[in-house]
Order: structure tokens, then C-alpha cells, then sequence
């Protein structure tokens, strides 16, 4: 998958296109993980993100928890309404913080 | 004797008895005939009542000069003496052909070019109206014993015969009801028909003939296409033609006519008639005289449906939508209507290059028929791109079921093939990514754990019902008994802290589908989701 890139010092906006599932969620989780350490500030654009699934929100989940031990803060914005929707179902609309 | 010249071939008739008495005088007769004849040579034996062995010589003598002689309609008196003489074998000779009366004869079948007879209690005799029938009976004959041995069922005249001044194929009388008459008699056999219609016609494009046996539709059409493209406005001519070009060549078989009367049903058996104008080509040609039968000769006067085919406009409307989709193996109207649209473009070509070389200077009616072609092939031609057919395959995916193996790599064919059995209804944007969420998380289930640490086949099947419209697909494995449904609903109240990772993927699907069974058969795992559009 597609994932676009933004940073500017601590500040890291990641854009997976596309879907997000099984076969696709490891890349994105490799991209995560390599961010540095004093990455404070993660915006997730999901403006062109058509689909996610469970092995998707394990990803969000799991940095959600990592940035929450940090001090760091995540952020996810433009989600479609499909990807709302799944969001809504699984509670995790409370979870993120989506803006 | 007299003669007839045509082209380079010298046609002498004889007549009477040729025997010692006048053989000399014959000969003479011949050679004065023939003085400066370079080409070929026919004697035509029609009424030829005898030949003695002085004019049998003559004839060799004559053959050494023109070693391509030939002897047609010949009797079966003359025949004999000719067979008995070794003549058959040395030289071309023709037996006559048998003469047949239609008169008073009960008329069972009118086409386009001819007319159908029943001669007797078991055979009928199909008369040709063109000047060149026996050229034409011939071509026929050949192109049914083709498509009788590429596997099309078929009749085959059995004889040729003189019927009049021109000729006639015979057949043996079927006792056939043609589709037109069932449709026309009994509607309540209108899906059976279609679906029969629809899997010959199938049957028939699937064959793919050997290079050179016959003609390539696309070609006539490309010609009818130029005879006709300047009459269109603004360079749309041109258009029509562009797209034509591109429909891709193909070896397959064309029938060319295939309308409801051509084709039969005797006894339990579908068979197809009229093949003079099979050839091979792209589905789309056929589909294009099967438009102008049902709907586009009656598109300005619906009375011409009823006169041609027995039945009424808006059967044959129906029949034509019907048989598309079926074609098509779709039920989407969308892509229904993309193709009549495509399939028309050719139709209405057609139709317009028919009625300018066939109705003359016309009536009114004849120009107000074709104003009508005119202008709704203009609209069409506006807002069309191409005239390629989207058509599903047949076989394999049609029985609505997958065979795959269960790994991660698969999910995407998985997915994609249950989209394109979902092709046919309407499936709303979120019940669509709900359904793939479902998918998702069945299917890497079983990959990951069904079969763990290997892997195995998983299989899935994917069934519409009506009433309202429900997609059930099942998922079954032979992997270890497994019920996912056990599983504790995670807690989606709780904060992201306090949430473990995972567990999600069998919550969302029984959230999302309106049902989820689980049941382990015959040592098969079987899941159903069930999901209501």
C-alpha cells in the first residue's frame, strides 16, 4: 500500500491510501516503528484510506497505547464515512482522538 | 443445339438421340459450336434421351481438346449407359436434378429469402427466390454439415431439386415446433425458452472453427459500416467505424440470424436452423441481428413483429432484455443497458445500410422508419466509447464457489470473487465494505488457525436470495473443529489502555452481518454469513 510521509522536526503526518487490511497492516506498522523516538506530535490522514479492518485497528490501537506511554499524542483525521463507521462499532471512536 | 456463353465457360445443350445415325452430323454441329473456344466446356444433357457408342465417341474426341468437359443434368437413362461406360469416371458428369412441383403445396415457413414447402407426408423443400440458388443451396449444405460436425445441432438437406426454373433443398419434416411459435402459444414458457435460447446460442459461440471455413462477419459489417457512416452527422460516421475496427478478430462461430424462428424445438431436442449466414466473429454481431429482430425492423411499426415472428412487441421487447442478461450472466440493469446500448450502435448500422440498399426510393413510411434508425443511433453514438462487450465467463465462477487455498496471499481473490457474484444486485457502498470486513476476518481465521502450522483449501460460496435481496456466503474448511462464535466479545467500553490488541475481527463481523452460523459437518468447519441488502 500507498503510505505518504509528512515531518517537520517532531511532528509526523502519516497517510495510508488505499485499504488497510491483513496483507497491508505489517507495512504500516513497519513505517510506525521506524519513526524516532521524539516523535511527539503523529497525525493519521485517512483521507484516502477506503477500508480498514480488524488487523488495521490492531495497528491504530497498538500506537494509540505506545504514544499514551510516551507522553506523545496521535491524531486521526478525515476518515471517511465507511471507516467512521467501523470506528463507531468497535468503540474505538472513543479511543481515538479524531479530529 | 443450342448454346449459352457465360463468362469463359461454353454451355451446348443436346437433345434428342445422338447414335450412329447422326453422330458425324453432331460433331460437326459441336466443332462449328465450339470454334474459338479456348475455355471451358459444359454439355448441358438435360434432354439427351439417348447415346449410342458413336456418340460416346464423339464426346472423346471432343475431350482431347478440352480436357475439363463436363456433362450436367444428366437422366438417369443416360446416366446408366455413361456409368456403364467408365465415362463417370473419366470426366465430370451431373446427374439431373429431380424436378419437384410446389404447386398446391401447403406453405409452412417464409423467410427473407424463400419460401418453405411440405411436398409430402416426411419432407418439406426450402425454394431460394435469388437468380444464383444452386450456388447458394450448395454454400448452405456445406456450412450445415460444418456446423453439424463442429457440434451445433443442426438439419441438413438431404437432396437438391429443380422446383420450377430455379431450385430447392430437401429436408426431412421435423416434427419441430420453432421458439416463436412455443413463445407465441404458450408464455408461460417464456423463462425456459430464454435460458434454452441463450445456452445454444452460448453453446454455438464457443466452438471455434478452422481458419478459412468461413467468413469473418466483421468485415461485412466494417463494409456496411463505410456504405452508410457519411449519412451520420458531425464526423460520428467516422466514430462508429473507429470503434467497429477495434471489436477484436475471432475464430468463434457466428450464426447470423439467430432469432426465435430459426430456432427448433422436435421431440426434446434444441436444434438450429438457416445456416447460410454462419460465419466467425465477436459475440457482439450476433447480438446485433438478434436487436433488429426483436425490437429494431419493428422499432417504427410494431405490427411487423407480430407478422414475423407471431408474437407481440412487448414479448419480444422482454425477450430481448431477457436473453441479453442471460447472455451477459448478469442482472445488473446498469450493465445490462451498457451493452444494449453498444450492441445497438451495430444494430441500427446495419439496419440503415439495409434500408438504403433494399427500400428503393421508399415511402413514406420506409424514410420515416429510417429517420428513426438515424437519429437514435446519433444519440447512442454521442455518449459511446467503445464496442466491447464486458462479458462474464460462463463456467467455473458461475456456480457461485471458490476452491482456494486459505493463506493471507489469497484474501484479495477471495474478495474480488465474491464482489463479482454480488456483480448482479445492487450492494450499497457499506453493506460492501461490511461484507469485506466479514470476509477479512473469516477467511484469515481459517488461514491462520484452521489448518496451523500448515495450510489447507478453503472453499466459498456465495448465494443471493431474493425478498428482500440477502447475501449468503459460507465459508468451509477441513481443518480443525473450530466454532469462532465461542469467542468473548471484547469490552469496547474500556480505554485504549485498558483494551487488549486483537479479538476484534469476529466482534465486528457478528456486528456487522444480521447473521452468523457456525456448524461443524462431516469434518468440514462450515460458517454462513448472512446479510440482508
Amino acid at each position: 500500500m500507498i503510505i505518504r510521509k509528512e515531518q517537520n522536526q517532531d511532528k509526523v503526518i502519516l497517510a495510508p491510501e488505499g485499504r488497510l487490511d491483513t496483507v497491508t497492516a505489517p507495512e504500516l506498522e513497519k513505517e510506525i516503528q521506524a519513526l524516532p523516538a521524539e516523535v511527539k506530535d503523529l497525525t493519521m490522514d485517512l483521507e484516502k484510506l477506503e477500508y480498514i479492518s480488524s488487523a488495521g485497528l490492531r495497528v491504530l490501537l497498538a500506537t494509540q497505547k505506545k504514544m499514551n506511554a510516551t507522553g506523545g499524542e496521535m491524531k486521526v483525521c478525515r476518515a471517511n464515512e465507511t471507516v467512521l463507521e467501523i470506528f463507531e462499532v468497535t468503540g474505538f471512536s472513543d479511543i481515538l482522538t479524531l479530529v | 443445339m443450342t448454346t449459352d456463353c457465360n463468362k469463359d465457360i461454353k454451355t451446348i445443350a443436346l437433345s434428342g438421340r445422338i447414335d450412329s445415325g447422326n453422330a458425324a452430323q453432331a460433331e460437326q454441329d459441336l466443332l462449328a459450336q465450339l470454334a474459338g473456344v479456348t475455355g471451358g466446356v459444359v454439355l448441358d444433357a438435360e434432354n439427351l434421351a439417348y447415346i449410342s457408342s458413336a456418340g460416346l465417341r464423339v464426346i472423346l474426341r471432343l475431350r482431347k481438346t478440352y480436357p475439363d468437359l463436363k456433362i450436367t443434368n444428366v437422366n438417369s437413362e443416360v446416366y446408366e449407359i455413361l456409368e456403364m461406360t467408365g465415362f463417370t469416371e473419366m470426366m465430370t458428369v451431373e446427374k439431373a436434378y429431380r424436378k419437384v412441383s410446389v404447386e398446391g403445396c401447403e406453405v409452412i415457413g417464409e423467410g427473407a429469402n424463400g419460401k418453405v414447402y411440405r411436398i409430402d407426408k416426411d419432407n418439406v423443400v426450402k425454394t431460394y427466390k435469388n437468380a444464383d440458388a444452386l450456388a447458394e443451396i450448395q454454400h448452405e449444405r456445406e456450412v450445415a454439415r460444418l456446423a453439424l460436425v463442429l457440434g451445433v445441432p443442426t438439419a441438413i438437406s438431404y437432396d437438391v431439386v429443380r422446383v420450377g426454373d430455379s431450385y430447392g433443398s430437401v429436408f426431412e419434416l421435423l416434427n419441430a415446433r420453432s421458439f416463436s411459435k412455443i413463445l407465441a402459444k404458450e408464455p408461460e414458457k417464456f423463462d425456459w425458452c430464454v435460458d434454452e435460447y441463450v445456452k445454444m446460442l452460448k453453446k454455438i459461440h464457443a466452438i471455434e472453427v478452422p481458419a478459412g471455413k468461413l467468413p469473418a462477419i466483421k468485415d461485412k459489417i466494417l463494409k456496411a459500416i463505410e456504405r452508410m457512416k457519411d449519412l451520420l452527422p458531425d464526423g460520428l460516421g467516422d466514430k462508429l467505424l473507429a470503434m467497429a475496427r477495434e471489436i477484436p478478430e475471432s475464430d468463434h462461430m457466428i450464426h447470423g440470424d439467430y432469432h426465435t424462428k430459426n430456432i427448433t424445438l422436435a421431440g426434446d431436442e434444441v436444434l438450429v436452423i438457416d445456416m447460410d449466414t454462419l460465419s466467425v466473429g465477436e459475440p457482439i454481431f450476433d447480438l446485433m441481428g438478434m436487436y433488429n429482430s426483436y425490437v429494431g425492423f419493428s422499432e417504427y411499426d410494431p405490427e411487423i413483429i407480430l407478422k414475423f415472428q407471431g408474437f407481440d412487441q412487448t414479448l419480444a421487447n422482454r425477450f430481448w432484455h431477457d436473453s441479453l442478461a442471460a447472455y451477459l450472466n448478469t442482472k445488473n440493469e446498469d450493465k445490462i443497458r451498457e451493452a444494449d446500448e453498444k450492441v445497438r450502435c451495430l444494430s441500427y448500422a446495419k439496419l440503415i445500410d439495409w434500408s438504403i440498399r433494399h427500400a428503393g426510393d421508399g415511402s413514406e413510411k420506409d424514410k420515416a422508419t429510417r429517420d428513426l434508425w438515424m437519429s437514435r443511433l446519433t444519440e447512442l453514438l454521442k455518449r459511446t466509447d467503445s464496442l466491447i462487450l464486458d462479458i462474464q465467463s460462463a463456467s467455473g465462477d458461475d456456480r457461485g464457489e471458490l476452491d482456494v487455498e486459505a493463506t493471507d496471499e489469497n484474501l484479495e481473490k477471495v474478495i474480488a470473487f465474491v464482489n463479482k457474484q454480488l456483480e448482479a444486485v445492487d450492494c450499497p457502498p457499506k453493506s460492501q465494505m461490511q461484507l469485506d470486513v466479514a470476509i477479512e476476518e473469516i477467511f484469515v481465521n481459517i488461514a491462520h488457525y484452521a489448518y496451523a502450522p500448515e495450510t489447507g483449501k478453503a472453499t466459498v460460496r456465495v448465494e443471493v436470495s431474493d425478498d428482500p435481496v440477502t447475501v449468503s456466503i459460507t465459508f468451509m474448511d477441513r481443518g480443525k473443529p473450530f466454532d469462532p462464535l465461542q469467542k468473548v466479545d471484547p469490552d469496547v467500553t474500556l480505554s485504549a489502555n485498558d483494551r487488549e490488541i486483537g479479538g476484534l475481527g469476529i466482534f465486528m463481523t457478528k456486528k456487522m452481518m444480521d447473521d452468523v452460523q457456525y456448524e461443524y459437518k462431516d469434518g468440514q468447519n462450515i460458517l454462513t454469513l448472512k446479510k440482508a441488502l
